[in-house]
């Protein structure tokens, strides 16, 4: 597992970018690297903090395992859920092909 | 005094009385929103007709005293992060821009249902990530103190409506310190509620674990009728509490006298302007005179809080920002070629630079070989953060400190440095990783501009941080304090 530094690259920047489906310029990589690298630095405090015997929280609720009885309740009819769709056929969303 | 200028609890008795009618009273907040709304850009959209539908609505229900709540007929405005039904709602983001959503948040529909008046939609940062309300996808918002200074942000609309007499009262939200932070720069009072506490069905989200909505008001007692009709558990949102809802307004006035008061020392950050250290020293005097016992604790981990948060925040929203595609609904990128071009794009052109900053930085935290070191670090973080809290508050009832280390800076002031920004929100972030609550009140002015006095109270004791808040208020006096806005009209 390779150690987190700070100095993070353009060719990292470019493969979360991808990760993260959001399309940068050329010159944006440069600029976020270098920004990224800049928070980065600044949170690099968080090793300074001993988490040896700390389990880690993911949330704070009290509640578990929320359930509701099984029956079904109103919900949106298909005009209502595809009111917003950029692009539909019928009653689907309408997406590009995924295989060319 | 100008019906926009008072508060809920003023004008229900007025409605009450018959003395004014919603109608009389939307129109007023109305018509202060076209002479002052382009100084402040506060709000992204004004539902008028909307608006006076639900005020003549009020005013039948009024007349007929059918089930008259404390906010019938009051006019309240909306964060754009909370979806109404058939009103354009967008988190401030072009990515969407235009969508009106097919279901009204659960807090919406609780305002609704007790005849409370929409007024609109409240600027804000994009996806509420921010804390000058610059990185809003539309327009900045102008401080009623100062035009040329920053209302806070994220929920800076909200804070800015309020305080220049646009709104009676506003609901934000508060991730890091988005109400309580612009509530402090604009002399007005807001409170984050425990996480839970406030149902988050049909709140855009930026982070799952942290969101919180709260009330954004002219004084305590607003807050505390805000709060008590928003709050409380709601079947659609799996993580609200189903602990019962306390009467707020029945211990509010109970004062401070015998409390316990704590100063957690590393309050107390490097930056933190002279003028409010110096308000916020007066106001804990002003509470042990008020017959506090004040006593100085430690947080220790405090330092450690800002970059937990910056791993846990992103982390969630880039999880959470994936279903920006444009594939049902918001913008779509024309022209792709395929299916992932069309996301790239539809992405690239559709977020804002902090926002895109953020899931970077959050995809990064949570990619192959960095999780451990930093997503499971902060998570472990957050729970030293969580025990900081539970032992203060083994000693001491509620905790006293700055909401904002400075007052409300000048606009494009911080806007070239993400680190810079981040840092407003240092004392405010520990309340939301820590699941405790928090209330912030001005406590006075340094050259004409607000400072806020911070109450953190334990999870769930909401009406300890309003009946603390409340005490100050009462004593200070900084609750006739107006900006110029509201008192040139």
């Amino acid at each position: 597992m390779p150690e987190p530094e700070s100095e993070l690259s353009s060719r990292e920047v470019e493969h979360v970018a991808r990760l993260a489906r959001l399309g940068i310029t050329e010159d944006e990589v440069i600029r976020y690297r270098d920004q990224l690298r800049h928070i980065l630095t600044a949170i690099d405090a968080l090793k300074r903090a001993d988490t040896s015997t700390v389990p880690a929280t993911a949330h704070p609720l009290e509640e578990r395992n929320v359930m509701r009885d099984d029956r079904s309740e109103p919900c949106l009819t298909a005009e209502e859920a595809l009111k917003n769709a950029p692009s539909r056929e019928d009653s689907y969303f309408k997406v590009k092909a995924i295989q060319e | 005094m100008k019906l926009f200028q008072r508060t809920i609890r003023d004008l229900h008795q007025m409605l009450l009385d018959r003395e004014i009618s919603s109608v009389e009273l939307t129109e007023s907040v109305l018509g202060h929103i076209d002479a002052v709304g382009e100084k402040t850009k506060a709000y992204l959209l004004v539902t008028r007709e909307l608006a006076l539908r639900q005020a003549k609505a009020a005013d039948d229900r009024l007349r007929a005293r059918r089930d008259v709540k404390p906010l019938t007929g009051i006019p309240i405005a909306l964060k754009d992060v909370l979806c109404v039904k058939d009103v354009v709602s967008t988190a401030g983001s072009k990515i969407l821009k235009g969508f009106t959503p097919p279901y009204s948040a659960t807090v919406v529909d609780r305002l609704e249902s007790e005849g409370a008046v929409f007024l609109g939609k409240t600027n804000c940062d994009e996806f509420a990530m921010g804390s000058s309300n610059e990185n809003s996808g539309y327009w900045p918002v102008h401080n009623p103190w100062g035009l040329d200074r920053v209302p806070g942000g994220s929920s800076g609309g909200s804070a800015a409506a309020v305080a220049s007499g646009e709104a009676i009262a506003a609901l934000g939200s508060d991730t890091g310190g988005s109400i309580r932070q612009p509530a402090a720069l604009t002399g007005t009072v807001g409170m984050k509620p425990t996480y839970g506490r406030v149902s988050r069905y049909g709140l855009i989200a930026f982070a799952s674990s942290l969101d919180q909505i709260g009330p954004m008001t002219r004084d305590v007692v607003d807050a505390a009728l805000l709060l008590q009709s928003i709050a409380g558990h709601d079947p659609r949102d799996s993580t609200s509490s189903t602990r019962p809802v306390p009467d707020y307004l029945a211990t509010l006035r109970k004062g401070v006298k015998g409390m316990r008061l704590g100063v957690p020392k590393e309050y107390f950050v490097t930056g933190m302007e002279p003028a409010v250290e110096q308000a916020i020293n007066d106001a804990i005097r002003l509470l042990e005179q008020q017959g506090a016992k004040i006593e100085e604790v430690s947080l220790p981990h405090s330092d450690v809080a800002l970059p937990a948060y910056y791993i846990i925040a992103p982390a969630e929203a880039s999880s959470n920002l994936a279903r920006y595609d444009g594939v049902r609904y918001g913008h779509q990128a024309p022209g792709a070629k395929n299916l992932i071009e069309e996301y790239m794009l539809t992405r690239q052109q559709g977020f804002g630079a902090e926002v895109k900053r953020r899931i970077m930085l959050g995809t990064y935290a949570l990619s192959s070989g960095y999780y451990d070191a930093y997503y499971l670090q902060a998570q472990k973080v957050r729970t030293l953060i969580i025990e900081d809290f539970k032992r203060a508050f083994e000693k001491v009832d509620a905790l006293l400190g700055a909401t904002s280390p400075t007052v409300a800076f000048p606009l494009g002031a911080k806007t070239q440095d993400p680190v810079a920004m981040y840092l407003n929100d240092i004392i405010t972030i520990p309340a939301n990783l820590g699941n405790v609550c928090g209330i912030s009140v001005p406590c006075g002015l340094a050259d004409g501009l607000p400072i806020g006095l911070q109450v953190i109270a334990p999870g769930f004791r909401e009406e300890t941080a309003l009946q603390v808040a409340y005490a100050f208020e009462a004593a200070a006096d900084f609750r006739k304090l107006q900006s110029p806005l509201m008192r040139a009209a």
